[in-house]
């Protein structure tokens, strides 16, 4: 079946379209996979799973549509039943029921009036409780519909009517929510600033910040901040797993589970931090390795790269790519994450070295696929910086270049004392023009605008000075 | 008559014992100058052309201030004003009589006497170009008024219009190697103005033992015209040129700086604008990139310069992406005018040809050996034609390498770079390297003395300066109507000031 899946006219477009289409299956079980998350985001992942598997194609939309037809967001259910008519045209979900989607639309519409009517009641009445959560109410409903810009203004107009810091707090959380929902990420980092600013104490701030910091250490990863995220990751304290529901919301059910932080994490800091750093940031830090237990895959490959057996824990991480890349979030990064974690790995490998094989090397880091042979890639890296070597093509080796401190010093004096021999040239002369009261000035006549000043002092000069030259 | 007039011409003996003193020697010579100056010229015409013709019995390296006095009579006598090739006299053509004495007037007078006799040796100079000119062979000029101006001032050092004149000419005849010895002199000092008080001074007359040639070639002192700054300008963007002419692109593109960094109310001229755009060019062959420029220049007119030379920014930004050779073809193809009207063609074209240069040698930052047959997939062109090309380039010291022939079919003809940087043709001993860094401390030696002089000059002129700017304001104020804002001006002279302590 799964050939004849991939063969579909929608993986042919995909593909076409130059979108990320995997066909290998994938190490984790679809339906506990989803069981773990709740909310919008369950439809996103599936959607997800859908749209990129071909192994799991039909078994994420089979969940998906009739989960869709249970909500209120009838244009995700035409649009996931119209991906499914191209993926397996047969199956009795891939028709739409427009019958439904009529009704549905309909119903949607009465709430919406209904909601509207609401808040306004409440407007002429000035209660400031009630308008806020007559707006909390119709941005709920505007989230479940999927429109989510109405729910963002939905959400932002309850700011004003809002009495104690708790539902200040609450409110933009909603709006994180909302942001994240649409994958606005520097949104997402402006409101959890304010989440963070907004004074709570006590309990309630510490049911805060694990949150935040999971958020935050999310869009981080989003805007390719690998550093940053997994700082924000691996401080996240374990506390997120057993989080009450902040704002209405399960955190760890509808955003990410307790397994996205460790693989997130894991991964961002295999991506930017150094072996000292990891050993002690990582493996040593027992909150995160609350987490770390949940994916045992990730701490092994940490713990082979602190032991410098770069090709095993590459080897590791190549036996996930499948997984990650079906990752809502991160298979868009992916690439960039694990190439930043081979050329570290590679760097780390040749620095013992003052010679290798290109063999050798190749044997040790499999090609990847991004580029045709261990040479371009080696020769990518030398001119981007990041390692110090040199290649011979002839007798296929990496070379480490000599140094030579002394020459260089003396190279580096040299051309120094040049250097500043000419600026203090310069300077005299300079001096010399100021001292002698030659000062170039606009011509007497022209106003002190130097624009019109220019334009024909220009031509001027030009015209009596270049004559002679 | 004749015996007076002799006994008058000789009776200033330079190395006579009293003048040993050099307030002696001053006032001798003054007094001296007084007396031949009111000779008049028939009494010099007496006896030319025969055995008793004051300029043979005359000694030019002795009986300076006299032998020149002497040659100004007879050519004012003969042609004050030549105008065309039949008002010059046979004897005064090149190769004449009367030529070959100004020539080795100029050669050998005595220097210290020279001193004294500024705007008459100025003018004897200026008349011998022009006569060259009139002749139509004005590069017959060039060495002697070379040797004339190294003979007043060794270190050529001080600013003069015969500098001006002097590299005029040298680019009207295309002889830039010629002008090479004088442009090699840094210009460490202007004519100043120096105020009486110390003009009196034991060492400060013109005679004295003076080591910066500005204590006695000032304004007053007749050795060059009044001075702009763009005269100081144009000798700069010429002796660029001169430079480049040479292909000795690192000091062209120094001197082109000087013109950059001329102090401005916040305008700018057609020379700096000329100077931009050859520097612009020139940056990217000496360094590979368009550098920062210095930073003592005026930001405003820099500014309005940059506007106005947008299309060379361009090209300098095609040039530095090197994995991208075509566009730089076609950047310089698309400005070809504007190339071509700026006289910056050949330059232009330069960078084109040394686009490959910068190629190859950034191969070097990532490879130690590589076939050249891999090398022209990249450029395209024949194994054969770029191993010719990368011979040159090794060959010229540009790349630190060498061309190894395998027998290996698949291999080839390969390039391969020396690594330790005291390997291969551009290698340097560590000898060479010590006896470089000798030079240089030399060179700044020197150096931090012009700066003392000049600091020297500002520390006597200071007061002067800022009354003459106070006076200069009034009268600007007065003539415009509108007070200029100078204070931006006289802050820098202080900051300048500072800087010139500090690098001490």
């Amino acid at each position: 079946m799964a050939s004849s899946v991939e063969q579909s006219e929608y993986f042919q477009r995909q593909k076409a379209k130059g979108a990320m289409v995997v066909k290998d299956p994938p190490k984790f079980d679809l339906e506990s996979y989803i069981s773990n998350y709740d909310g919008s985001t369950r439809l996103d992942r599936l959607d997800h799973i859908g749209s990129t598997s071909t192994y799991l194609a039909v078994d994420a939309y089979r969940i998906a549509i009739p989960e869709a037809k249970r909500g209120k967001n009838v244009k995700l259910y035409l649009a996931l039943v119209e991906d499914f008519s191209t993926i397996a045209p047969n199956d009795p979900l891939a028709t739409p029921d427009l019958g439904w989607a009529d009704k549905k639309n309909r119903e949607v519409k009465e709430e919406q009036d209904k909601l509207e009517h609401e808040l306004k009641s409440y407007k002429n009445n000035l209660i400031k409780e009630s308008i806020r959560m007559g707006n909390e109410d119709l941005g709920h409903f505007y989230y479940a519909t999927g429109n989510y810009v109405e729910a963002h203004k939905a959400y932002y107009r309850m700011r004003e009517h809002c009495t104690s810091s708790k539902h200040l707090a609450d409110m933009t959380l909603r709006m994180v929510y909302v942001n994240i929902a649409q994958k606005a990420w520097l949104g997402v980092q402006s409101h959890l600033v304010k989440v963070d600013a907004a004074q709570l104490k006590g309990e309630d701030k510490t049911k805060l910040e694990p949150i935040i910091s999971a958020c935050s250490g999310l869009a981080h990863l989003c805007t390719n901040s690998f550093r940053d995220a997994a700082t924000s990751f691996i401080w996240t304290s374990p506390l997120f797993l057993t989080l009450e529901p902040a704002a209405g919301i399960t955190w760890q059910r509808e955003i990410l589970s307790g397994n996205d932080i460790a693989v997130y994490g894991g991964l961002c800091a295999l991506a930017s931090m150094d072996r000292s750093e990891l050993q002690q940031k990582i493996l040593a830090n027992s909150d995160f390795r609350n987490f770390l237990e949940l994916e045992p895959q990730i701490r092994r490959a940490i713990t082979l790269f602190c032991n410098s057996k770069y090709s095993a824990c590459l080897e590791v991480l190549e036996g996930y790519r499948t997984d990650y890349l079906l990752d809502v979030y991160l298979s868009r990064v992916l690439s960039a994450i694990y190439s930043k974690i081979r050329t570290k790995s590679i760097v780390q490998y040749f620095i013992p070295f003052s010679c290798v094989t290109l063999d050798e090397m190749a044997t040790k880091f499999q090609l990847t696929g991004e580029y045709a042979s261990i040479e371009d890639e080696l020769e990518d890296m030398i001119n981007n910086g990041v390692l110090d070597a040199r290649i011979d093509l002839v007798d296929r080796l990496l070379i480490s270049p000599p140094t030579n401190p002394r020459y260089n010093v003396h190279a580096e004096a040299l051309t120094m004392a040049e250097k500043y021999d000419h600026t203090l040239r310069l300077r005299l002369t300079r001096v010399n023009l100021l001292s002698a009261g030659l000062t170039l000035q606009a011509e007497k006549g022209h106003s002190k605008d130097g624009a019109t000043g220019l334009g024909e002092g220009i031509i001027r000069g030009l015209g009596s000075k270049l004559g002679l030259s | 008559m004749s015996a007076d007039l002799l006994s008058l011409l000789f009776s200033f003996q330079p190395d006579a014992e009293e003048l040993k003193q050099k307030t002696a020697y001053d006032t001798q010579v003054q007094q001296f100058i007084r007396q031949v100056s009111n000779v008049s010229a028939q009494h010099f015409q007496k006896g030319a052309e025969t055995q008793q013709d004051v300029l043979e019995l005359l000694n030019p390296s002795v009986n300076s201030i006299s032998y020149i006095y002497a040659l100004q009579a007879r050519i004012s006598a003969i042609a004050d004003n030549p105008r065309s090739q039949k008002s010059v006299p046979e004897q005064l053509r090149p190769g004449g009589a009367l030529w070959n004495k100004i020539v080795l007037f100029l050669e050998t007078a005595d220097p210290v006497q020279l001193r004294y006799v500024g705007s008459i040796w100025a003018r004897l100079v200026l008349y011998l170009e022009q006569v060259a000119r009139v002749m139509g062979t004005p590069a017959l000029a060039i060495a002697p008024i070379r040797s004339a101006m190294q003979r007043l001032d060794p270190t050529t050092g001080t600013f003069t219009t015969t500098h001006l004149q002097f590299i005029r000419l040298c680019m009207e005849t295309r002889s830039y190697a010629a002008a090479k010895p004088i442009l090699d002199n840094y210009i460490h000092s202007l004519p100043s103005t120096i105020p009486l008080l110390v003009k009196e001074l034991e060492y400060s007359v013109p005679s004295a033992d003076h080591i910066n040639s500005g204590e006695y070639i000032h304004a007053k002192s007749g050795h060059s015209d009044k001075i702009g700054a763009s005269d100081v300008q144009e000798y700069y963007v010429l002796g660029g040129m001169a430079y480049i002419g040479l292909q000795e692109y690192k000091k062209a593109l120094n001197f082109l700086e000087h013109v950059l960094i001329v102090p401005s109310f916040n305008i700018a001229n057609g020379l700096m604008l000329e100077a931009y755009k050859k520097w612009v060019l020139l940056s990217c062959l000496v360094h590979g990139s368009v550098q920062a420029i210095p930073r003592t220049a005026n930001g405003t007119a820099i500014k309005l310069i940059k506007g106005a030379a947008k299309a060379y920014e361009a090209l300098a930004e095609a040039f530095v992406q090197i994995n991208n050779l075509p566009k730089l073809r076609a950047q310089a193809n698309a400005g070809r005018d504007t190339w071509a009207e700026d006289g910056n063609t050949g330059l232009v074209q330069q960078l084109l040809d040394n686009q490959y240069r910068f190629y190859v040698s950034r191969l070097s930052r990532t490879f130690s050996a590589i076939p050249v047959a891999n090398i022209s997939n990249n450029l395209g062109g024949t194994v054969e034609d770029l191993t010719q090309y990368l011979e040159t380039l090794i060959a010229s010291g540009h790349l630190n390498a060498q061309i190894e022939r395998t027998n290996k079919p698949d291999l080839g003809i390969v390039l391969r770079f020396y690594l330790d940087p005291t390997q291969g043709p551009q290698a340097k001993t560590e000898k060479q390297q010590q006896q470089a860094l000798f030079e240089q401390t030399a060179r700044t030696n020197i150096l931090a003395e012009q700066v003392r002089s000049a600091d020297y000059r500002l520390s006597l002129t200071k007061e002067y300066v800022e009354h003459l700017k106070r006076a200069n304001k009034k009268a600007t104020a007065a003539a415009s109507g509108e007070a200029m804002d100078t204070s931006w001006d006289e802050n820098m002279v202080d900051l300048e000031e500072e800087d010139i302590m500090g690098d001490l």
